[in-house]
């Protein structure tokens, strides 16, 4: 939790300020039996009224200061908790950030949206309450002890017996309790997950009249569940009487002793009703602290997790010190013997994976699902970094140019076409943020997107999150003027057109080819129709490269492009 | 206001209805619960009496004062026994109770119409079988034993303070309430302020949502300063808000915690005079004592009863929403459950009127005949109405008017299981349920051999990347991941190649596989085909052009329809989609 705690830091004034009022407090109230005893033994026993009016007085005025020290206490706790948490958020999500896809992969999306939601908040909570309450109930518990053995130390050693009893009885079962929480926890994740799963496939569940053994499974788990809630309730209930019955034999042996004692004439009545009032403190204290370690044991783990998000290097290997000079009349991209595998994979997602491609030049890449072919393009503007080989831009090693380099030079339009809440400018704008409303048009005009631009109000349209007011494939044709915009050397199409019908894709083919002046762009696709044009076609078969060359070529050449060529024209060219 | 309460009242009813199982447990719960606050209130009383017997030297009378601590120590065991069988019931029953809840949630949900479900956000749903039922037995049934003994718990002190000293009974009772006013006062206050913290923070989570989730895109386009600056905006106002909130509604234990010192100190002093004889008489310093312990208990069960209070109102919500769902009605099945026989696999739909959104017409007259093994395409642009097709033919939603019938009999005399039970189906939108791919495979067939589960995935081609996963056929897979979209459809092809019923829907079936692949589990398709009539609907014009019959859709209407040759011949829309791929 060392990232954590580094992060504490800032708030140290506060985080020592609170306790410290919250202890100041806790002493005065620990005064208030004393004031009971003096009453008694002062006031009562000798008739004195003026002394009994004048230490009820003393009883408001410790009141009072104990609400102004509370009160900022509170104050210094709240500015410490949510200053804290908010600190955390920030953190995770720039760590988010620093992540590299592989990293997101490995930690995945979901998990790393509950650390910076739901986790920060519990440890907010957590802290909060740590700052408040829990350094208080130990410090009132041994106060008091320390309390009683200054009123009477010989009766007091009921409180030395009793307070490690206590201990160990509440401790004991909130420490049994707190690792059966977790698998309650757990076994609840399950349930849910079993409930999702079946609403989610609600559809195949009926096709295959399957409903009674989904019920019946959803039934086997929430027995589980139901039989560890069970246990743990049953533990966990035995600790508010089993403390109450020790409390109340600790009251036995006091006043037991406290009569001998009085009897004796070496303690005073007062002496023993103080003594008494200090263990009924301690009884209350200690109920409120067990309850209390359970909400902050949850943050803790809370906390864990977070750390283990903060420690997480963000999988940026080092890079060569210096950029790479480029290297006059090279291709403006290379791939020489690329490979590449996947975090924990068996087997590479790609291997051997060589071609140049120069400027105004289109490079199609094909082949069937899980070929490898999305894996190339994520390559180039370095998404992953290769396993082996070496990818170069103008002769460059790609490892050793900047990252804001390598983003202002490639437009890469991601195979899931995702648009983000704002207006559709701000969406097109982020390549370039200061582009033109002229380019921007013009950008929609290539992607075939202007008309649905037009149709929901221009440039100033808003777009919802993940753009859900537009269809895939306007969300399609959307991404790709948003790659447009700040004129990429080199424009990466990853399956971009997945969703357009062949009109549509067709369209957009010949107004790629009509602006692409220097531009180089790499298509990857599933059909033989999107990338017949290219000047050169990548074939790849299980993540090796089968063929290289132009359409006429590789259907000579290359039986896997046949193949695919075939299982999409076969018919038609046997007809015709 | 009055609708909620009579909403709550029915709500109350049923949950006690809920009960009735445990209604015996729930009495004796009750029953021990105010058996454990007597016991435990008496104990302050019998204490005062053993200090008004230790009065000073000499004089302390122990013979007597033993005896009375016994009774403590009898009192204590009592109470704590009591406590610990309350404990111990309310966990069971409340244990119990969700159970039963979410069970009967669970076998609704497999009853409700498509139309309920697909109208309704699964998360929403989901949380009304999980978190609601949880928040209805918690609130409900511990509210109530809470709510139950701290009333108990305030009729029981008043009781012994009167019996003590009826005069600072009644300072104690007349005082109490400023405590509650004023926690009453900061909670009203504070609640303008949590609702703007619960804007901000719900504005944020949809920020983090959404940018955390499309992270790869604004890496891929260097936008993280920019969305930085944005959450940090975000984050700095959520923090401000934030202090504020948790401060304010932070000051009513302190400020309560005041005025009960000023409570107990009224008490003290005028307990005191009234020793001192000055201000009355009958008063013993045991009495006093007792009375102070009394009074310093006194105000903590209001403090809880407006904490149970409106907890039982959230949880009164929590409850209507899942009796909401336990009344919403199921689909009806005819009389006597007829099954359908094994179909011959005529198929014919006539005048059929349908639409989602009562308002706005979907499908208008439609009507269809399919002789039996026939192979029927259905081709459109996207919302023509496909989809909608299926979702009629597999009885996930009726028609408004017209009727379906195959083999000559409308569906309507069957249930809908056995109807189901005729169709195969394979839909875009996979499905993975989290078992082992052989359990996957084997979904609407336990009890298939490992034979016939694995010659299923060689037809469709999924043999070869089974066989590549961690443990083959007995790895875990889930919805979730792990497997490509095409991987999937793979394992939903080879599901249906194992069960192999008289009639077949294919609903863009194949589209996540390439063609190459699709090409050579076209054998085993077609294989599947022969003598079976099947509804294919797909994107891709190649896998339709040796259909039967060619539907062609367009806004919920058949607008052409024939086979391959004839509609290219024609010229009409089918031509222009067809051709459009070649352009």
């Amino acid at each position: 939790m060392k990232e954590l705690f580094k992060r504490l830091k800032k708030f140290r004034r506060e985080c020592v300020l609170a306790p410290l009022l919250k202890l100041s407090e806790a002493v005065l109230e620990l005064f208030v039996p004393l004031l009971v005893a003096a009453m008694i033994d002062e006031g009562i026993m000798k008739n004195d009224n003026g002394y009994i009016i004048r230490t009820a007085l003393i009883m408001a005025a410790l009141g009072l200061s104990g609400l102004l020290l509370s009160v900022t206490a509170q104050y210094f706790s709240a500015r410490a908790a949510a200053g804290f948490a908010g600190g955390l958020r920030e953190s995770l999500y720039a760590k988010i950030q620093s992540f590299t896809y592989a990293k997101l992969d490995s930690l995945g999306v979901p998990a790393l949206i509950t650390r910076i939601t739901g986790d920060v908040n519990q440890v907010q909570t957590a802290l909060n309450l740590t700052l408040r309450l829990l350094l208080r109930s130990p410090f009132v518990v041994f106060g008091a002890a320390v309390m009683a053995f200054t009123v009477n130390a010989r009766a007091a050693l009921v409180f030395a017996v009793l307070i490690p009893l206590l201990a160990v009885v509440v401790f004991g079962i909130m420490l049994a309790c707190i690792p059966l929480y977790g698998r309650v926890r757990k076994a609840l994740d399950k349930v849910t997950a079993k409930a999702r799963g079946g609403l989610a496939g609600v559809r195949v569940v009926r096709a295959f009249g399957t409903e009674e053994a989904e019920s019946e499974e959803f039934s086997r788990e929430h027995a589980l569940l139901t039989s560890i809630q069970r246990r743990t309730g049953r533990i966990g209930a035995i600790m508010d009487p089993a403390a109450f019955l020790l409390v109340n034999l600790g009251i036995f042996a006091l006043i037991r002793l406290g009569a001998v004692n009085v009897d004796s004439g070496d303690m005073t009545r007062g002496e023993l009703v103080a003594l008494y009032n200090y263990m009924t403190q301690i009884l209350v204290e200690l109920i409120k602290l067990a309850n209390l370690i359970i909400t902050v044991s949850k943050g803790v783990s809370c906390a864990k997790r977070i750390n283990s998000v903060l420690v997480e290097e963000s999988g940026e290997p080092e890079r060569a010190p210096l950029p790479e000079k480029p290297v006059p009349g090279a291709p403006l991209l290379e791939f020489r013997g690329v490979s590449f595998r996947y975090e924990n994979a068996a087997a590479d997602a790609i291997s051997g994976v060589s071609f140049t491609l120069c400027r105004g030049e289109t490079l199609g890449i094909i082949g069937g699902t899980g070929s490898g072919k999305s894996t190339v393009a994520e390559l180039i503007p370095r998404f992953y970094r290769a396993t082996e080989g070496e990818i170069l831009l103008d002769g460059a090693n790609l490892d050793s140019l900047p990252e804001s380099e390598l983003r202002r030079r490639i437009g890469f339009v991601p195979q899931k076409a995702l648009l983000f809440r704002g207006s559709l400018r701000s969406n097109l704008c982020w390549r370039d943020e200061n582009a033109t409303d002229e380019e921007l048009l013009a950008a929609l005009e290539t992607a075939q997107a202007a008309e649905t631009a037009a149709a929901k109000g221009g440039l100033d349209a808003e777009v919802e999150q993940g753009g859900g007011n537009f269809s895939g494939g306007q969300r399609q044709r959307l991404t790709v003027a948003r790659a447009l915009v700040g004129s990429p050397e080199i424009l990466v199409l990853d399956d971009s057109a997945s969703a357009l019908d062949f009109a549509t894709e067709s369209a957009l083919r010949k107004a790629l080819k009509k602006d692409a002046a220097g531009r180089a762009t790499v298509i990857i696709s599933q059909r033989t129709a999107s990338i017949a044009h290219a000047d050169k076609i990548l074939v790849l078969d299980d993540g090796i490269p089968v063929g290289l060359g132009s359409h006429g070529e590789l259907l000579k050449s290359c039986a896997v492009y046949r193949e695919i060529y075939d299982s999409q024209f076969r018919k038609e060219a046997a007809r015709a | 206001m009055k609708k909620l309460s009579s909403g709550s009242g029915a709500a109350l009813r049923r949950t006690a209805r809920l009960l009735r199982p445990y209604s015996a447990l729930a009495v004796l719960s009750f029953l021990l619960a105010a058996g454990g606050v007597v016991c435990a209130l008496y104990i302050p009383i019998l204490i005062g009496r053993a200090l008004d017997l230790i009065i000073a030297k000499g004089e302390v009378n122990i013979s007597a004062v033993t005896p009375l601590l016994l009774r403590v120590l009898v009192f204590a065991a009592a109470s704590a026994l009591c406590r610990w069988g309350a404990g111990a019931i309310n966990n069971r029953v409340c244990c119990e109770t969700v159970r039963s809840l979410r069970l009967r949630a669970m076998k609704k949900l497999q009853k409700l119409p498509l139309s309920y479900l697909d109208s309704h956000p699964l998360g929403d749903t989901l949380g009304r079988v999980i978190t609601d039922s949880e928040a209805l037995a918690d609130g409900l049934l511990l509210g109530f034993s809470q709510l139950f003994s701290g009333i108990v718990t305030i009729i029981c002190t008043l009781a012994f303070m009167f019996r003590v000293d009826w005069k600072l009974a009644l300072l104690a009772a007349v005082l109490t309430p400023a405590s509650l006013f004023t926690a009453r006062f900061i909670a009203r206050r504070t609640h303008a302020m949590f609702t703007k913290q619960a804007a901000i923070r719900g504005e944020q989570t949809a920020f983090i949502d959404e940018t955390v989730s499309g992270q790869k895109v604004v890496r891929a386009f260097g936008r993280e300063e920019a969305d930085m600056a944005a959450f940090r905006e975000i984050n700095g106002r959520l923090t401000k808000a934030t202090v504020r909130a948790v401060f304010f509604s932070s000051l009513t234990n302190p400020v309560t915690r005041f005025i009960n010192c000023l409570i107990y100190a009224a008490v003290a002093l005028a307990g005191a005079l009234f020793v001192t004889g000055s201000a009355g008489a009958g008063l013993t310093v045991g009495g006093l004592t007792a009375f102070l312990s009394y009074a310093n208990q006194y105000t903590k069960p209001f403090n809880e009863i407006s904490g149970v209070v409106t907890e039982l109102q959230n949880s009164l919500v929590c409850a209507a929403r899942v009796y909401e769902l336990l009344d919403e009605p199921g689909e009806e099945e005819p009389d006597g459950e007829p099954q359908m026989p094994p179909a011959k696999g005529e198929a014919a739909l006539k005048e059929i009127d349908f639409s989602y959104d009562k308002s706005k017409t979907l499908i208008k007259d439609l009507s269809l005949s399919v002789a039996p093994g026939n192979r029927v395409a259905i081709v459109g642009p996207t919302g023509c109405g496909k989809t909608t097709l299926i979702n009629l033919l597999m009885r996930f939603y009726e028609p408004d008017g017209g009727s379906i019938e195959i083999d000559g009999t409308d569906v309507l005399a069957y249930t809908r299981a056995s109807l189901r039970a005729n169709f195969g189906m394979v839909l875009q939108d996979t499905w993975i349920k989290e078992a082992t791919v052989r359990e996957n495979i084997a979904l609407g067939k336990p009890d298939a051999t490992d034979a016939e589960i694995y010659a299923a995935a060689r037809d469709s081609h999924a043999d070869a990347f089974i066989r590549r996963l961690p443990r083959g056929y007995d790895t875990v897979i889930s919805d979730s991941g792990g497997l490509s979209q095409g991987q999937r459809q793979l394992l939903c092809i080879a599901r249906v190649m194992l069960r192999l019923p008289p009639m077949l829907i294919l609903d863009e079936a194949t589209s996540s596989i390439d063609t190459r692949t699709e090409l050579k589990i076209q054998d085993a398709f077609l294989r599947m085909m022969r003598g079976r009539t099947s509804f294919i609907v797909a994107h891709r014009l190649s896998t339709v052009r040796d259909a039967d019959l060619i539907l062609v859709m367009r806004d919920g209407r058949v607008i052409e329809q024939g086979r391959h040759a004839d509609l290219l011949a024609k010229g009409g829309f089918y031509a222009k989609l067809y051709n459009s791929q070649f352009e």
